[in-house]
């Protein structure tokens, strides 16, 4: 048994400030892009902007709760916590759908997406395997375990369908990859989207090319490139490797070029037959190899209008005229598209505020998960840091037309309780366990 | 020791990479580039023009004549038409598929996208709006949209009012270049009459709005606004209730009348037969409608010709002309009488013409032969042609004064001169010193060379009204709050002294008491008047009358014309006097209801016109 601490001795303040920073800023920015401009009639609470505010001091006084919790009641409850969310996510399943997926419990007018806790239990439930004594990672038996425990709500979170929310468990290959899981997994990784960026993008843009006279496709050119990097790595390896390590370079080599391959022409074979035109036309707009304003490509030309804007220094606060409940031109502008409102009403500056502010939260997260002597805490740490990134990473990049339009929440400015709530939670507990930093040894 | 802790910095610096490229990304959508921007603009702001509401145009009596009325166009949205209802629209607008489908293509090429709506049948009226409103509401990318545009209560006046037209491309391209940013690609601009030549101060100023408009193109918030400044009103001179009486009267009949106020050159009533109806070119049907009227009509409707014919030979009422002159230059005495000598110059049988009351009352030719002759024969010269020459220059200098052969300068366009023949136009013709008095003196009948238009026979009649003098002909008085222009108000006078107008005036009255205008008599008011039959080589003569009434002071002068109406007393002068009745006594007489009701019946048409234009 731990001790009784002090928590506002112990608590690091910097991390504090800076998710009072996030919330806060979250908070105004949904207030602004639900914003109609109209003298409300009726009461501010059944508006979404009062709703909002709701969640944030449930998330509040939970989190606060939470701080007095012994780090090892949350440590012992993890796995409990993880089988409550997987009820929890079977249940949504007998939900009435609700544009299209069952993803809410509906309770009059407040809803729970049980999908978002699954970042928060999947989190402690890793952690807490992984942190067990006797399991190391470079076993492979720990390392199914360990996708089994993500798998599962993976695919309950598919069935609903919110294939947005199923991708963040992607984001663990980062926690992974600290915990020991070879690098050149990521780097194969990193190189197989490489491959399949440079192959959809070929195959997007049509492009041939002349060969001894014949016109070939893109995309063979490109799988003929690869061939001929590989057979140059094949000489390399074969005139400038001492023997001894040939044969384990030959290996890699091989797995690297067909991948390569399976990739480069895997790509052809989805983008001919397994997309649709919705999709082609996203890839296409994304690339900029087409403009739409109107069909597939609204929401990112919307948004980035909105984006642009903003110039300098942006429009002021409430003062948008595109992302906003008055103007409505960019569509999900108070959930998916919120940084919208923020970057139109802020500029440049305020965009790179809140770029600077959320990378040193994460950093600083990274920081406090180095510094704990507990396993379940470090782990925990580096699967907050991995949630909240990813989020970043992918709805940022979305909304800048980096990425393609995925439906992932922006963490505290984005629209939604359960959101919110999960987001704030993972904080106030990293928090908890940190303060108790010096005093348990897990 | 953890031998994975310092992957902690490929973490950091993934982390840290995606934060910058972020920044850049940012940096380059807000700062660098401002297509984004421009784009936003585009997106969430639209200037729209508000346009003035033209001025309308009013009688003499504040009655409307030119407004407003509510019309519909229908737009088109073409991203929303579906292919299923293209049966029915076809049948709504009763166009073939293929005209569908041209409206269709057109609607989202050019300067239209399809995402806006564009107008795809113009200027429907409020019933035949109302007859397919129910279809259309269950049409998807289909719906009315209410206009104004100009309304006309009476299809009156057509010619003097004259029409508007929606803007050509090549006229908006002249006036982008001139005027600038005075007319929208969709204007509607004053063609012809009073429509053109007051078109700057009927269509007012230009307003534009810049507002915010949200996701459906709703107007949010009012950034800027300029309002539109109403056109001016027109306050015409024209008298509603005569105009109409005239048009009633030249149904079917070609030719003209003119009514004037002397006092004033107010120009009352200014009739052009065959007309047409100016609400025809306001709406949708005006290429169609104009085509029609312009080539396929040999009685040439779209013709203003009060003042564009000017090739009207004037006939016995320009003795008139030589009467006034004759006596002023001192060559006739209202006593002199001539012999009525059918051998000079054909003549009806009358009472020997003794004095010049007498002469005029019977229109005798060869009583005007002899006071030609001695206008243009003074012996200044002892050579004939010579003679002759400075006698035809000396009239043709006073006839000027009488505003022939000039341009009056009426405020409608296309006005034409006419024409007084003169020396150079002898000399051209027959060759120096080849032609002499025998040669020109059909003129002295108002026959020969001479062209007048009605506007300036009607100027005639004001000219002996008022005795020796006349203001230009106008038909409008005042325009907005502003009176008129001072040209109108600035007297003319003939050089003609008022004691010679005398007998001329007694001889007009005389006319029609117990002359050749028998017909034109009316019980309340005297009337003074000359007939005049112009002769005409293949078909009937033409009937023309010029009058005023009453004697003394009077207050409406008037010349009627009526192409291929035989005999000056037959068709014109009742006409005139019908005129005069209605517009000084505001009721027709019984007798007046008579001839009217005699005239209206008459057909007077002949579609191979003597005149070519």
């Amino acid at each position: 048994m731990a001790r009784r601490i002090s928590i506002w001795k112990y608590i690091d303040k910097y991390l504090l400030i800076l998710f009072l920073l996030l919330l806060v800023g979250g908070y105004l920015t949904i207030y602004s892009s639900s914003f109609d401009g109209l003298n409300e009639t009726g009461s501010f609470w059944s508006t979404s902007s009062g709703k909002q505010l709701i969640w944030v001091i449930i998330s509040l006084l939970i989190g606060s709760i939470v701080l007095l919790v012994e780090g090892s009641f949350i440590h012992n409850s993890s796995y409990i916590v993880y089988v409550i969310v997987l009820l929890l996510l079977v249940g949504v399943l007998f939900m009435p759908a609700i544009k299209g997926a069952k993803s809410w419990f509906q309770f009059g007018s407040f809803s729970i997406q049980p999908s978002e806790f699954a970042k928060l239990s999947c989190s402690l439930a890793f952690a807490r395997y992984l942190s067990s004594i006797n399991v190391k990672f470079q076993d492979f038996r720990t390392r199914i375990k360990v996708i089994s425990i993500l798998i599962f709500p993976a695919i309950l979170i598919v069935l609903q369908p919110d294939p947005g929310t199923m991708l963040v468990f992607i984001s663990f290959v980062f926690v992974m990859y600290r915990e020991g899981l070879s690098g050149n997994i990521l780097l194969i990784g990193l190189l197989a989207i490489i491959i399949a960026v440079i192959g959809i993008f070929l195959k997007a843009s049509e492009t041939n090319f002349d060969l001894l006279g014949s016109s070939i496709s893109g995309n063979m050119f490109f799988g003929f490139i690869l061939l001929l990097i590989s057979v140059l790595s094949f000489l390399i390896i074969k005139f400038f490797v001492l023997p001894r390590y040939r044969k384990e370079k030959f290996y890699r080599l091989a797995i690297v070029t067909v991948i390569g391959i399976v990739i480069s022409l895997g790509v052809n074979h989805v983008y001919d037959n397994l997309f649709k035109d919705r999709h082609r036309n996203r890839f296409q707009i994304m690339f900029g190899i087409k403009e739409d304003r109107t069909g597939d490509g609204y929401n990112i030309y919307q948004a980035l209008s909105a984006i642009g804007s903003g110039e300098g220094t942006g429009k002021g606060y409430l003062q948008g005229t595109l992302s906003n409940d008055k103007y409505k031109h960019v569509p999900e502008q108070s959930t998916d598209f919120i940084f919208c409102s923020w970057a139109e009403e802020w500029g440049f500056l305020g965009g790179l505020l809140f770029i600077i502010v959320y990378i040193a939260t994460l950093i600083r997260i990274v920081m406090l998960a180095e510094r704990q002597r507990s396993k379940f805490t470090r782990i925990f740490g580096y699967c907050v840091a991995s949630v909240l990134f990813f989020h970043f990473m992918i709805n940022i990049g979305m909304v800048t037309g980096l990425a393609p339009v995925i439906g992932i929440p922006l963490p505290f400015f984005s629209k939604g309780g359960s959101a919110v709530l999960t987001f704030s939670l993972l904080i106030f507990i990293l928090l908890r366990l940190d303060a108790e930093r010096k005093v348990v040894l897990r | 020791m953890d031998p994975f802790q310092n992957r902690r910095w490929v973490i950091i610096l993934i982390m840290l990479g995606v934060g910058l490229i972020f920044i850049f990304r940012l940096l380059f959508i807000q700062v660098i580039n401002k297509d984004w921007s421009n784009r936003a603009a585009q997106i969430s702001s639209t200037i729209k023009n508000i346009q003035p509401p033209r001025g309308f145009i009013y009688d003499r009596n504040q009655k409307l004549l030119v407004g407003a009325e509510q019309a519909y166009d229908i737009m088109i949205l073409p991203k929303d038409i579906k292919e299923k209802d293209s049966l029915i629209i076809c049948q709504l607008f009763n166009m073939s598929i293929e005209v569908l489908r041209g409206k269709i293509n057109e609607a989202c090429s050019g300067y239209n996208v399809s995402y806006k709506a564009s107008v795809f049948y113009e200027s429907l009226t409020k019933s035949e709006y109302a007859k397919i409103a129910p279809s259309i509401g269950q049409i998807s990318g289909l719906y009315g949209s209410i206009k104004t545009q100009r309304g006309y209560p009476h299809p009156i006046a057509a010619h003097a009012l004259g029409y508007i037209r929606k803007i050509s491309k090549k006229q908006y391209e002249k006036a982008k270049k001139t005027n600038q940013n005075v007319y929208s690609r969709n204007d509607y601009l004053g063609i012809t009459g009073l429509e053109k030549i007051y078109e700057l101060e009927l269509r007012g100023k230009r307003g534009n709005e810049n507002f915010l408009k949200d996701y459906a193109g709703n107007k949010v918030e009012i950034i800027e606004k300029k309002p539109a400044e109403p056109g001016k009103d027109l306050f015409t001179t024209l008298d509603l209730d005569l105009q109409l009486l005239g048009e009633e009267l030249m149904k079917n009949k070609l030719g003209c009348v003119v009514a004037i106020e002397p006092s004033s050159g107010e120009i009352l009533s200014m009739v052009s037969a065959p007309s047409f109806d100016p609400a025809l070119f306001s709406g949708r049907d005006f290429p169609a409608q104009y085509e029609i009227l312009l080539h396929n009509d040999s009685l040439k409707p779209l013709l203003n010709r009060p003042v564009y014919n000017d090739k009207y030979r004037p006939g016995s009422i320009f003795k008139l002309v030589h009467a006034l002159i004759a006596l002023q230059e001192g060559v006739l005495q209202p006593s002199t009488g001539f012999i009525c000598d059918k051998n000079i110059i054909g003549c009806h049988n009358h009472e020997p013409p003794s004095n010049l009351v007498t002469a005029i009352k019977h229109s005798c030719n060869p009583y005007f032969y002899q006071v030609y002759k001695r206008i243009i024969l003074r012996g200044k010269n002892k050579n004939y042609f010579e003679d002759s020459r400075l006698g035809l220059a000396n009239w043709e200098e006073k006839a000027k004064n009488f505003g022939f052969g000039e341009i009056l300068g009426v405020d409608i366009p296309e006005e034409k001169k006419g024409f007084l023949p003169n020396v150079d136009f002898y000399d051209d013709w027959y060759g120096k010193k080849r032609w002499a008095f025998s040669t020109i003196y059909s003129n002295s009948i108002g026959e020969g060379e001479i062209g007048v238009s009605p506007l300036q026979m009607a100027n005639l009649a004001a000219i002996i009204a008022n005795r020796g003098y006349y203001f230009t002909p106008h038909l409008v008085k005042q325009v907005g709050d502003k009176k008129i222009n001072s040209k109108f108000i600035q007297k003319h006078t003939t050089k003609i002294d008022s004691i010679f107008f005398i007998p001329v005036v007694d001889a007009m009255e005389q006319v029609v008491l117990n002359g050749t205008a028998s017909r034109a008599q009316l019980d309340s008011v005297s009337i003074c008047g000359k007939t005049g039959t112009v002769e005409n080589k293949n078909f009937n003569d033409h009937s023309v009358f010029i009058s005023f009434a009453p004697k003394h002071n009077p207050k409406i002068a008037i010349a009627v014309y009526v192409e291929y109406g035989t005999w000056g007393g037959t068709w014109a002068a009742p006409i005139a006097s019908v005129m005069i009745d209605k517009y000084l006594n505001r009721e027709l007489s019984e007798k007046s209801l008579k001839k009217k009701e005699r005239i209206m019946e008459a057909v007077i048409l002949n579609k191979n016109s003597d005149f070519t234009f």
